[in-house]
């Protein structure tokens, strides 16, 4: 127990220095003011997202090809983490969108791919809790995973080639608009506090759905008795 | 080869199957007949809108069309277990997919030139001249759906709930698809119609990655 | 500077979705904990 104890509060010191560098260390924008410093959080909560996603389909892969429960409890641990961090990218959007252009939403190529990919992953736990006989749920599962990861980045490209056209508020600077050298630092560190921090909600999930294989193996027991 | 043989002797029991009751044809053209009509309510169909939302409009009607059409695919399999039947029919598992997509296309795209006309009366957008165009894109569009469609169809009927669950995994993975040809359908329907060849291999490589992902994992979906 | 209330409030959206999660699997984790004692005692009873 304390190990996890040990770990969880270098996370929380880390992601505490990565908001102090937030507001207090990266300069202000010129154009923006004070508002982009969301950046930090929505940019960095994207990446790790995608982070999770990937360690889902990886996961998703081995279970198909190995059929360990491991991977099983890997896949919808990362999954699920990933869906959290997609919400906090979900929620910041229109945090930072709202004082700068006066709307709360804004089919912005980013958020938009951001949101299919919330949508497909909320499918992938769906269909989970759908399947009740656990050998299948995890298989046809992971089958899905792998399409779905597949998919990301057919998503991305479709909507990034062809709903950019219409001229609207871009989140976060049109993609080539530069960040200040020590803007960059930042972000890379806050990213760095969030992989710890999706390490920690992985690992903890992780514990949870094995407490669930064992769970069932006792009920098999006290059925087979 | 194998699979060729294989993959055109169920494709004739597909083809078979449909066209001696029809219900699955007759059904989703219907469907989206009606799609068609209830989102001209809508908005004003006979704007100079309507031609740059038809497009849209026309392929979000196939898509949820394809969604339930897609079901019995392997929903009907089930009864009397012929899939155990199918599967010690084949050599490679994949036939079994190849025959399923290549039926699913067709139905689709027959689908959609039925409708084609309808809808060319109803939102006044000029079609012939651009038609072999148009059945191309359909074509690559419907491949896609079905790809994917039969894959996923093979899961959900796995699964509880699946007439909701089919749409509900389908329609999220397909949006390239509904973002590619809509964008290549509306650039067809233009006053100064032109074929964008981006959208055109865009959808081709939607279509290769998801037939190649289909073969790579098929004999997994069909696990008893 | 009221900017900076909106910057304020999406840190605080972030973290209290990240905290709320972290509760919600604690809790999930205790309840199956408690639920495996239980019948893993009645296993032992039953034995």
């Amino acid at each position: 127990m304390k190990k996890s104890v040990l770990s969880a509060m270098v996370v929380l010191l880390l992601l505490g220095v990565a908001a102090y560098a937030a507001f207090f260390v990266a300069p202000t924008d010129a154009k923006q003011g004070v508002i982009y410093r969301i950046l930090f959080l929505h940019v960095a909560s994207a990446w790790t997202g995608l982070t999770s996603f990937f360690i889902c389909f990886i996961a998703n892969l081995l279970y198909v090809l190995r059929r360990q429960p491991r991977w099983d409890w890997l896949g919808v641990s990362a999954g699920e983490t990933g869906l959290v961090f997609t919400t906090v990218v979900l929620l910041t959007g229109p945090i930072w969108a709202h004082p700068v252009w006066g709307i709360w939403w804004t089919w912005d190529a980013r958020l938009t791919s951001t949101f299919v990919l919330w949508l497909l992953y909320v499918s992938y736990l769906l269909l989970r809790t759908l399947v009740e006989e656990p050998d299948r749920r995890a298989l046809l599962s992971a089958l899905f995973g792998i399409f779905a990861f597949i998919d990301v980045p057919l998503v991305f490209g479709s909507i990034r080639w062809w709903r950019t056209q219409h001229p609207q508020p871009i989140i976060m600077g049109a993609p080539g608009s530069g960040l200040d050298p020590t803007m960059y630092k930042v972000l890379f560190f806050t990213w760095l506090a969030m992989l710890g921090l999706m390490t920690l909600l992985l690992r903890q999930r992780y514990r949870l759905e094995a407490m669930r294989g064992d769970l069932e193996i006792i009920q098999r027991e006290l059925e087979a008795a | 080869m194998a699979l060729h043989s294989n993959t055109a002797v169920l494709l004739g029991k597909e083809l078979r199957t449909e066209f001696r009751s029809r219900e699955l044809l007759t059904t989703t053209t219907v469907f989206v007949l009606i799609v068609i009509v209830l989102f001209s309510f809508s908005f004003d169909p006979t704007s100079e809108e309507s031609r740059r939302f038809g497009a849209g409009l026309l392929w979000l009607a196939f898509l949820f069309a394809a969604s339930l059409m897609l079901q019995p695919c392997f929903l009907r399999e089930q009864s009397n277990d012929t899939l155990s039947a199918l599967r010690l029919s084949v050599s490679d598992p994949f036939a079994i997919f190849l025959a399923k997509l290549v039926a699913n296309t067709l139905f689709l795209l027959l689908t959609e030139l039925l409708l084609l006309p309808v809808f060319a009366v109803m939102y006044n957008v000029s079609v012939l001249p651009m038609l072999h165009w148009l059945v191309l894109v359909f074509f690559l569009g419907s491949l896609g759906v079905s790809i994917t469609g039969t894959a996923l169809s093979a899961i959900s009927a796995q699964a509880r709930m699946r007439e909701l669950l089919l749409p509900l995994l389908l329609l999220p993975l397909l949006t390239p698809i509904l973002v590619a040809s809509t964008e290549v359908t509306a650039a067809l329907f233009d006053r100064s119609p032109y074929v964008q060849w981006k959208g055109v291999g865009f959808l081709a490589v939607f279509d290769l990655a998801f037939l190649t992902i289909l073969w790579l994992l098929g004999e997994y979906l069909l696990e008893e | 500077m009221k900017n900076l209330n909106s910057v304020f409030a999406a840190y605080m959206v972030g973290w209290t979705v990240f905290f709320v999660y972290y509760i919600s699997v604690s809790r999930r984790t205790a309840a199956l904990r408690e639920e495996i004692e239980r019948l893993k005692n009645s296993l032992t009873r039953g034995k």
